[in-house]
């Protein structure tokens, strides 16, 4: 795609936000990402928001939001799926050719929303809420599954668990955590099982925003030094029915993997050098990362993924953002040496119901 | 390379009730895109990416409504993703569908939503949650509050007579006899508006849309794939939206970039639609709008900022029939949202009429010689819209992929 990143910014970690309104922190971090381009609020012609009212407690939650993100007198657009798919329909809106310069915007408050009440009211009404599913249910479901069909151990998981919070600690975006034992996790309250607490990321709050160009903006702006350009993106959804071949044959996962990287004319993922996913426990990250099936070149997840932050809904663009940072040379301490290529992961609804790819390259 | 263009090749809509109680909401979504698919002559697996036109979910009781739709509306496998900026949601969904098209990422795109406002026993306590919880909330706000506000100072500023309001109601529910799909339709007359029972000054009952249940989809496609399904689609030549704050009192007085009676945001939103669209003079070039008006105050700010006349002239034409079928464009042929509103996809239901004029697919609501059909939606408090375009010709000097 003809399209480029040439600024973004994220809320600084924090696994609760108490002295800022949601508004004032999402025009905080829209603010921030104008000013890493070098481009003002007057320029842009257009914003695309990832937001979910149920989350943020207002049935149009952009109505209070789309201002503050940038959007006030703008040509706005909000998706309602995740992060990563507002910066795909972001990157539609000016492949499209008419829009030239925007923001991406998505952001979770959720440690004053009752998530799990959300997440039960997900459900439809007739089978799945009088049983009383919720995210807890819904990923111990996928666990039962993936530990039966992809032969995942508890052992294995809480290890994983250990890695990422190891790799966590080394990045400065990070919420600080204290380094969990293998008995810590193995002993922690049962969720759903085999689904523990212990196994879970986090649910954090954040923020991030991205400011996109079209090719014809950057090439004519020849002051402004793109991150990263999005090579490709692809994204599908799973059925709704929560049943053992959609849980554990992670099918979804793998056409938009193997979609992605035919579209930016790659051959296997092995082309890339880093992989940020999104995982909601460790049972999710153990069965993607099997399904990668990425040689020892490849770096998956160097940020520490869900257990460095965890806005819950804008996940998937904060891995986006990861991913461009690492193509930029930006990371920081976990900084993969040489990195041109990275591959951002978000997904969406119960179970991994739906997943979705963003390729970026550097730009330069 | 150059983008594609995009046009209509089918639409559908279920019709619209107070109640669906026959259906699950997943079905009604499904039976709008088997319209749409047969009314294309396409199948499921024809379609590439769905878009899916949905606002606050609060009104039918299911978050994921969209994802439990994923079976029902042969979606499995593919792209999907839910628009909703209030009610602009099903416009913002058509111009999400045409970005999938036009940036060469998909071929077919099938738009879809359904809505059961009545699910809720009452809508408007729902709506009053739209509002900011410290300041707005406890003024008892609502969208029917909300834009009576605006109406008395759109009446205030061009002497508008409640009357004049009356006469588009009475227009609308004419029209919709012709609509099978409508809600609302019938002969009345002004004194029958007028004697409606008093709900929020200016506004009578009639003077309101009601809460409709039901489900709408359009199948959108590039150039090349269009001929081969339809003789005559309808080209998305043009494509725009704006959105203002939500404080409605930042958009009036001195200080205001734009005036919350003139709804001037679409001017903004149809200057760009029409440079995209090649429309110089609206009112000799289109012949057919759509508009969003959920109240009967809607019309005459919008088709002022549309460029159809100039302010405080719109009600004065209204009068004189300039709107009526047969007058010099037809406003809501299909009765528009005075008589049919099912919130998530209203939107949506505004451009699949506006796309069946170009299409000559209207029967008794066709207007003849439709070259230009024009569609909005507005949302949130009256802070979101859009604009949309439709053509019987495509957008010039884009090259066919």
């Amino acid at each position: 795609m003809d399209v480029f990143v040439i600024g973004l910014a994220m809320q600084p970690a924090s696994d609760a936000i108490r002295n800022e309104r949601l508004e004032e922190f999402v025009q905080r971090t829209s603010r921030s990402a104008l000013d890493d381009a070098g481009v003002s609020r007057e320029e842009i012609d257009h914003v695309t928001l990832a937001a979910c009212d149920e989350l943020d407690g207002r049935s149009i939650t952009s109505m209070l939001l789309a201002a503050p993100a940038g959007a006030y007198l703008k040509d706005e657009m909000r998706v309602t799926d995740s992060g990563l798919a507002g910066l795909q329909l972001g990157c539609m809106r000016i492949a499209a050719g008419d829009l030239h310069l925007g923001i991406v915007a998505s952001w979770n408050q959720s440690s004053i929303a009752p998530v799990e009440d959300i997440a039960r009211m997900r459900a439809e009404p007739f089978y799945l809420r009088p049983v009383g599913l919720n995210l807890g249910i819904a990923d111990g479901l996928f666990a039962n599954a993936v530990a039966h069909d992809l032969a995942l151990t508890e052992h294995a998981v809480g290890q994983r668990v250990i890695q990422r919070l190891q790799s966590a600690a080394s990045n400065p975006r990070a919420v600080r955590r204290k380094p969990q034992s293998i008995r810590e996790i193995n002993h922690s309250e049962m969720v759903a099982f085999p689904l523990r607490e212990g196994h879970r990321a986090p649910i954090t709050d954040g923020a991030v925003s991205m400011v996109l160009a079209s090719g014809e903006w950057v090439r004519s702006h020849p002051d402004v030094k793109p991150l990263a350009r999005i090579a490709a993106s692809s994204s599908a959804i799973d059925s709704y029915r929560l049943d053992r071949q959609r849980l554990s044959g992670l099918h979804i996962f793998q056409q938009c993997l193997k979609d992605v990287l035919a579209r930016a004319g790659l051959e296997s993922v092995n082309d890339v050098d880093v992989v940020e996913l999104e995982a909601q426990s460790g049972w999710y990250d153990l069965a993607l990362t099997q399904i990668l099936n990425a040689g020892e070149d490849v770096a998956v997840s160097p940020s520490g993924g869900t257990w460095a932050q965890n806005p819950f809904f804008c996940t998937g663009l904060v891995n986006a953002a990861e991913a461009v940072l690492q193509v930029a040379g930006r990371s920081g301490a976990h900084q993969i040496d040489g990195a041109r290529r990275a591959l951002a992961h978000g997904v969406a609804g119960y179970a991994q119901q739906a997943h979705g790819f963003v390729l970026f390259e550097g730009a330069l | 390379m150059k983008r594609p263009n995009v046009a209509v090749v089918g639409v559908g809509q279920t019709d619209f009730r107070s109640r669906r109680d026959d259906k699950t909401y997943p079905e009604l979504a499904q039976d709008a895109v088997l319209l749409a698919l047969k009314d294309a002559g396409m199948l499921p697996e024809q379609i590439d990416a769905i878009v899916f036109s949905m606002a606050p979910t609060e009104f039918m009781g299911v978050h994921d409504c969209e994802k439990w739709s994923v079976d029902y509306t042969w979606a499995r496998g593919k792209p999907f993703m839910r628009v909703h900026t209030g009610g602009a949601t099903g416009g913002s969904a058509v111009q999400a569908a045409y970005a999938h098209i036009a940036s060469g990422q998909y071929r077919t795109v099938l738009v879809v939503g359904a809505d059961r406002i009545t699910e809720t026993p009452d809508a408007q306590q729902i709506l009053n949650l739209i509002w900011d919880p410290f300041y707005e909330q406890d003024f008892a706000l609502n969208t029917v509050t909300m834009t009576a506000l605006a109406a008395q100072r759109y009446m205030y500023k061009y002497k508008t007579t409640e009357e004049q309001f009356a006469r588009v109601v009475v227009r609308a529910r004419r029209n919709a006899l012709n609509n099978p799909s409508a809600h609302l339709k019938g002969k009345i007359e002004v004194s029958d508006v007028m004697a409606s029972p008093r709900i929020s000054w200016p506004y009578k009952l009639f003077d309101i849309c009601p809460r409709s249940a039901g489900a709408a989809a359009m199948v959108l496609t590039t150039q090349d794939v269009a001929k081969d399904y339809c003789a005559r689609p309808a080209f998305l030549t043009g494509a725009s939206g704006v959105s203002n704050t939500v404080f409605m009192g930042d958009r009036m007085g001195s200080s205001a970039d734009m005036d919350i009676a003139d709804q001037a945001e679409l001017v903004k939103a149809a200057n760009e639609c029409y440079r995209q669209a090649g429309i110089t003079n609206p009112m000799s070039q289109i012949q057919v709008t759509e508009i969003y008006d959920p109240f009967s105050s809607f019309q005459f700010p919008q088709l002022e900022s549309l460029g159809f006349c100039d302010r405080g002239h719109a009600q004065d034409l209204s009068d004189e029939g300039a709107f009526d079928m047969g007058g010099a464009v037809a406003v809501n042929p299909s009765g528009g949202t005075l008589c049919t509103n099912p919130i998530g996809v209203t939107g949506l239901v505004r451009a699949a009429e506006a796309a069946r004029q170009v299409m000559g697919r209207s029967e008794k609501m066709q207007v003849k010689n439709v070259h230009n059909a024009l569609a909005t939606a507005i949302g949130g408090s009256t802070q979101f819209f859009t604009v949309t375009m439709f053509s019987d010709e495509p957008r010039g000097g884009a090259t066919i992929l």
